[in-house]
């Protein structure tokens, strides 16, 4: 049976469950539509913004009344405008009007009470092109008025096609008459409303829908259908038996037709769409007028105010505003309830604004709805059950929420519920039902986000995952090709060249150190770079070492930033001396201060080689390079992550302890005894590979043979294990000593003065060993870069 | 007692049969209680178990590993492993964690550009360049943590997602009281 | 002014489980009435006894499980279980049977699982079951209906019997059951005799039979029939349980009867006689141990009515309320799990 048979039928069709609260609509539904004052301060919420809106205005701006506040093109786009002229005094999180009372980001406008207006664009509607009706609704910012808030242009443009269109002036909750009062007294617009829906949409039938409570809205309407000609023949006015919850939109469309919208989808896809008469009303407003949707009809009632009625309040008013208009009576307790009292939420504060979607403020006196009683054990009775009207199982649901048992909620069809809190209100144990469903839904929808997001991830992370692959992949092979070129080479004078280079880099560096020890560290992390990148040069492209450098560099900077936060949070003692010249030759001293520490921290394991975890990184690493020569330069750089890492670990006891005076050394030498172990490791794992990559050295050399092994390695290994060295002497360095001998020892380390150490003077017998390695490495790099200038 | 010995003989030629057919029919293909692990897991691919992934750490699971090593998953996921697994839930091996979400948070001002965070995402959330200020895109950060020991200049902060009027969870008593 | 919060809906008009109760209670005093005018004093203070050790016993768990005393005493559900306890026993049973079987229903059976709405069977009929299987004897020895009895004990007499709490010697009580005041119930003479090869028609000519069903029993079922409809009028109950356990029995009884009218009573018999109306609207609609959907509870209450007719047709015991009553709270959540109204929206593509 089609939708047209089922209307040209006239039956209707009973509500499942359901119940029938007391109506109290007398107290407001019996004088016109009033206005208020206007309030002082008016609070736009613009939760678009940031989202998917923009600005248009800023703080400071001079707005006029109906003026656009916001900008977009998204398709979910409402619009906001401004309720009155004034100023902008900012715009700012401010306490919602939601539940909760969150704070929402807010554009708050100071009245100056000249409401002035900018002019409206008035329109025929029958001249107008779809097109153009959508863009004025969309401008206006018209959203669903029975609440929801969804944003009306939408739902003007359905994709399927529309055979019935229901127009909802049910109004089922208590105490609420604001769709009554309106339909009384404008009937006539509504109607100009509806003739607009109805060009937009096409529909074959309108229903207008009205509870019997409210039979002069019903006569009304029917005598404005009647005047209407382009709705006379099709649309009518159904009255429907009061019962509380027919007003809802799934429970309407039951009521009207007898189908229900199934599970998860939208009345279109039943060829019915549903608005409210207040919808409408804008609707027409918007399309005739040009007046945005600024203002709405707002039930302000309950026992604690003494004038209750309808009236027309700004969007943007603040609620606190409207009950001290209406002379709120004195009360400890207050509630203010935002909506009916069945569906309704109590504002936890009422300095928050009226929504396009908020119909009824109801402000009870106490023990006028129901006098709050402890929550009593359900005892299974069933009458939620024969009172809902989705046939769901309150009572399991009940068991599952408070029990956290989602899932199980979730088979009892839990999102099906429309909160409509029927079986809270028959509920004989006076258990707050709803509540545990919406904790429930919550929970629920944060699961399911959260599902959302680990796959997301899990995507992504494999995505990852192949790409690492990929590059791996492409750069053993570039690595292999560079070997063979390289193998092929040997024998020419680009060794020569290349080993010239170094030997160039050497020099500056020395020449540098020696002339000007401020500048050291950023000369050391230079030539590291350059060393680097000339080593890369010989081995691979051009392409993949110029970024590596520029990582090393980088690298270099994040350290020396680093070591200047930390210093400037430690003694002052350590700050002065660091203070003294320009910025950079500070940055430089601290970055020598950390080379130095590395050093420090791999001689100090140095001597104890047989250490197990430092051989097996070694050995790991040794492995590693195994494969190909290029990779070298990726494990040093692996080795300057994991550098900055345990530094980075041990930072905090380390500025604890770095007061100048060196006993505490010691103290700081133990948390950074495994980064010192690491490091020690890899300068092996470095030496290694060196000893393997020459053609001289024999491939079984072992970890403690590296030293000698190096020896015997030629010079552009010795060169860069030389580098290393340096720089892990300037890591090691910032857990220990003063600044001066910092200096000083690396100046006389980079002048290969390894006379005196004054780094000894000071420190344990250990740290002597270290700096003993250290200078040696240093020196015997030095001896051949020599050999390798004079040859 | 010939009569018991052929009965039984072919009582037992019938249950082969039966078994046999049933193995084949019935087969399980791959090994799906790896999968149904993994789809447990919060698939932050934090490594905070010890594995270098999700994946895995179900894996491992799935070959005695205990189920207790997932501090994003929390007490929740260790006691639904622990329901497939049909094992004993134990308590989270990790130091008792707090279980607001958090993002990753890069003090733009203060970065250097060094790609190490970049490095270290293990679901590619963060986007930058060397050199250049990096950022993390918040809608895909798991919150693993990883990317803030890498940072040589400690400019990443772990920050608690905020709950907004869409993420707020009804939790009615939580909210302070106001007065008019 | 302080801002209250509260969940939606705001506004409520329940029907409090106390008054519920309380109602529940008020309805069944038309079947007391009748059953204390047939069968003597005796089970007005069995009931008064049994409310006072369920108001004692309930008052000491709930101390003991550090919960609000008040509020579990106020929701009135201990003295209907109490209620149905007294009525259940033999009027002139000793007293600690009563109060064995009360401060077990109420301890074991209610609190121990949680408290009132997390008991899994319904405590009065599982307290009824331990004392029929703990003291048979004592417990299949009711009193003769004072119409026929040869002498029956006055109300002070009744007390005295009760607090003695001796055994009434009740050995030859299964023949004729005139020895004074206690008797075998019909039912329970019924199922001898025809054990011993009698007939329906020839039993039925016994004076504890006025013809077609027990005497008296059939003016106490009366009187719990109309105590029941009035719930129903009143809303304290839904039909479904009742129609299920009386359509049930009825179907049952009737096929047995036309099948084999010689060893099998009529529908009549079954309905009117021992505690079907009192089972049929008092006990077996306590909505915490039954099925929730109305579907469920329609099945609840003919698994009920089946057992029921099975039990006092062939099995070992002569009345059965309790047994079918405690086999139908197992299926319980199983009929919740498998029978569950159609959500709106589910399933029938919108027609």
């Amino acid at each position: 049976m089609n939708l047209i048979d089922i209307i040209e039928q006239n039956t209707l069709w009973p509500l499942t469950g359901g119940i029938h609260p007391a109506e109290m609509k007398h107290l407001s539904n019996q004088t016109t539509i009033a206005r208020l004052p206007l309030a002082k301060t008016f609070y736009i919420p613009l939760p678009q913004v940031g989202d998917s809106a923009l600005l248009v205005v800023k703080v400071g701006d001079r707005v006029l009344k109906g003026q656009p506040l916001t900008k977009s093109a998204g398709a979910m786009y409402l619009a906001a405008h401004a309720p009155t002229s004034g100023l902008i005094t900012a715009i700012t999180p401010h306490a919602s009007n939601h539940p909760s009372a969150l704070p929402e980001l807010t554009c708050i406008i100071e009245a100056d009470g000249k409401d002035e207006s900018v002019p409206y664009h008035s329109a025929a509607a029958q001249e107008l092109s779809k097109e153009e009706l959508i863009a004025r609704i969309r401008e206006a910012g018209i959203a669903g008025m029975g609440g929801a808030m969804f944003p009306s242009h939408i739902k003007l443009r359905p994709a399927a096609k529309i055979e019935l269109l229901i127009i909802n002036g049910v109004e089922c909750e208590p105490y609420i008459s604001s769709d009554d009062r309106l339909m009384r007294e404008h009937a006539a617009n509504i109607v100009a409303g509806i003739e607009i829906i109805q060009q937009l949409i096409g529909a074959r039938r309108i229903v207008i829908a009205i509870e019997d409570n409210k039979a002069e809205a019903a006569a009304a309407m029917t005598s404005a259908i009647a005047q209407s000609a382009a709705l006379k023949p099709i649309a009518l006015v159904r009255v429907i038996p009061t019962k509380y919850p027919s007003g809802g939109e799934k429970q309407l469309i039951q009521i009207i037709t007898g189908k229900e919208v199934p599970s998860g989808s939208i009345p279109a896809q039943l060829g019915i769409v549903v608005h409210n008469v207040g919808t409408a009303y804008a609707i027409r407003d918007a399309v005739v007028e040009g007046k945005p949707l600024i203002e709405r009809v707002v039930t302000v009632t309950g026992g604690n105010i003494e004038q209750n009625g309808n009236y027309w309040l700004p969007i943007g008013t603040p609620v606190s505003h409207v009950l001290q208009q209406l002379k709120l009576r004195k009360d400890k307790q207050a509630q203010v309830i935002v909506g009916g009292p069945m569906m309704g939420y109590a504002l936890p504060d009422a300095n928050v604004p009226v929504l396009k979607g908020t119909n009824c403020l109801l402000i009870p006196k106490r023990n006028e709805l129901t006098h709050a009683s402890a929550e009593r054990a359900c005892i299974r009775c069933g009458e939620c059950a024969q009172v809902c009207p989705a046939s769901l199982l309150p009572q399991q649901l009940y068991w599952h929420a408070k029990a956290e048992e989602y899932d199980k909620a979730n088979a009892f069809n839990l999102q099906d519920c429309i909160e409509c809190g029927c079986c809270a209100f028959v509920c004989p144990s006076e258990i707050p039902l709803v509540k545990y469903y919406r904790v429930a839904k919550a929970a629920i929808r944060k699961d399911r986000a959260e599902k959302v997001q680990a796959e997301q991830a899990k995507i992504r992370f494999e995505a990852r995952i192949a790409r690492l692959e990929q590059e791996k992949q492409e750069r053993e092979a570039k690595a292999k090709e560079a070997a063979e070129r390289r193998k092929a080479a040997m024998n020419n004078d680009d060794k020569d060249a290349v080993a010239a280079a170094l030997a160039r880099v050497q020099a500056k560096k020395q020449a540098q150190a020696t002339t000007a020890p401020s500048n050291d560290a950023i000369a050391a992390a230079v030539a590291r770079a350059k060393a680097k990148k000339q080593q890369a040069i010989s081995a691979t492209d051009t392409a993949t070492d110029d970024k590596k450098s520029q990582v090393a560099a980088a690298i270099a900077r994040a350290k020396a930033k680093k070591a200047q936060a930390s210093a400037s949070d430690t003694s002052a003692a350590s700050a002065s001396t660091l203070d003294t010249p320009a910025q950079d030759s500070k940055q430089a001293q601290i970055a020598a201060a950390v080379a130095r520490a590395k050093a420090k921290k791999a001689a100090q394991t140095a001597p104890a080689q047989n250490n197990e975890v430092a051989d097996k990184l070694a050995t790991d690493g040794v492995e590693q390079i195994n494969s190909t020569n290029d990779k070298a330069a990726r494990v040093a750089a692996a080795v300057a992550r994991a550098k900055a890492k345990k530094t980075a670990a041990t930072e905090s006891s380390v500025e604890s302890a770095e007061a100048p005076s060196t006993d505490q050394k010691a103290q700081v030498a133990a948390p950074d005894d495994k980064a010192a172990r690491v490091a020690a490791a890899v300068a092996r794992a470095k030496a290694k590979k060196a000893a393997q990559t020459d053609e001289q050295a024999a491939s079984e050399t072992t970890l403690t043979e590296a030293p000698a092994t190096q020896e015997k390695a030629d010079e552009k290994q010795a060169k860069i294990a030389a580098a290393i060295a340096k720089a892990k002497a300037k890591k090691a360095v910032l857990s220990g000593s003063d600044d001066a001998e910092q200096t000083e020892a690396m100046s006389k380390q980079a002048d290969d003065n390894s006379e005196s150490s004054s780094v000894s003077a000071a420190d344990a017998k250990k740290a002597r060993i270290a700096a003993a390695v250290a200078k040696a490495k240093a020196k015997k790099a030095a001896e051949q870069d020599n050999q390798e200038n004079q040859s | 007692m010939l009569t018991a010995v052929v009965l039984l003989t072919l009582l037992a030629l019938v249950f082969g049969v039966i078994l046999g057919f049933a193995a084949e029919k019935f087969r399980v293909e791959g090994n799906p209680i790896v999968d149904q692990l993994e789809a447990l897991l919060p698939q932050t691919q934090c490594g905070q178990c010890g594995f270098p992934g999700c994946r895995p750490y179900a894996e491992a699971i799935a070959n005695g590993e205990k189920i207790n090593r997932c501090p994003p998953g929390g007490t929740a996921t260790m006691e639904k492993l622990a329901d497939l697994m049909g094992v004993e839930p134990e308590p989270l091996s990790a130091e008792a964690q707090d279980q607001t979400k958090k993002v990753a948070f890069i003090r733009e001002e203060e970065c250097i550009g060094c790609t190490k965070c970049i490095q270290a995402c293990p679901v590619d959330a963060i986007v930058g360049a060397g050199k250049l200020m990096h950022t993390v895109l918040t809608v895909n950060c798991t919150g693993c943590d990883l990317c803030v020991e890498p940072c040589p200049v400690d400019c990443i902060d772990m920050i608690p997602v905020a709950q907004n009027t869409r993420s707020w969870d009804w939790r009615l008593n939580a909210i302070p009281v106001k007065t008019l | 002014m302080a801002l209250n919060i509260a969940s939606s809906p705001h506004m409520s008009k329940p029907l409090r489980t106390s008054t519920v109760m309380q109602r529940v209670l008020l309805c069944a005093l038309p079947g007391l009435a009748v059953q204390i005018a047939f069968f003597g004093w005796g089970t007005l203070f069995q009931v008064l006894l049994a409310m006072l050790t369920a108001l004692i016993s309930e008052s000491a768990i709930m101390k003991l499980r550090a919960r609000p005393v008040a509020s579990a005493l106020s929701d009135n559900s201990a003295l209907l279980t109490a209620l149905l306890i007294g009525v259940a026993v033999p009027p002139l049973a000793p007293w600690w049977l009563t109060v064995i079987g009360t401060a077990f229903a109420i301890i074991i059976v209610k609190q121990l699982y949680g408290g009132l709405g997390n008991n899994l069977f319904n405590p009065a009929m599982a307290a009824y079951v331990v004392l029929l299987i703990a003291f048979p004897v004592q417990m299949t020895s009711w009193v003769a209906p004072i119409s026929i009895a040869e002498h029956s004990p006055q109300l002070l007499e009744s007390l005295r019997i009760i607090l003695a709490g001796t055994q009434i010697s009740v050995a030859d009580t299964f023949q004729q059951g005139i020895d004074g005041f206690t008797m075998a119930t019909p039912l329970d003479t019924l199922r001898t005799d025809l054990s011993q090869g009698h007939v329906i028609s020839d039993i039925l000519q016994k004076s504890a039979f006025n013809g077609v069903v027990g005497a008296g029993w059939f003016w106490v079922n009366l009187a719990y029939l109309f105590g029941g409809l009035l719930m129903l009028k009143m809303r304290l109950i839904r039909w479904h349980i009742s129609a299920g356990v009386l359509g049930a029995l009825s179907i049952c009884a009737a096929i047995g009867w036309m099948w084999e009218p010689a060893t099998h009573v009529s529908p009549l018999m079954h309905l009117f006689s021992g505690a079907t109306m009192l089972g049929a609207f008092f006990i077996a609609t306590d909505p915490v141990t039954a099925a929730t959907s109305n579907k469920g509870r329609v099945i609840f209450g003919a698994i009920i009515g089946l057992l029921v007719y099975l039990i006092r047709s062939y099995g070992g015991y002569p009345d059965a309320f309790a047994f079918a009553v405690l086999l139908a709270n197992l299926t319980a959540p199983l009929l919740d799990y498998y029978i569950k109204p159609r959500t709106y929206g589910h399933g029938r593509a919108s027609s």
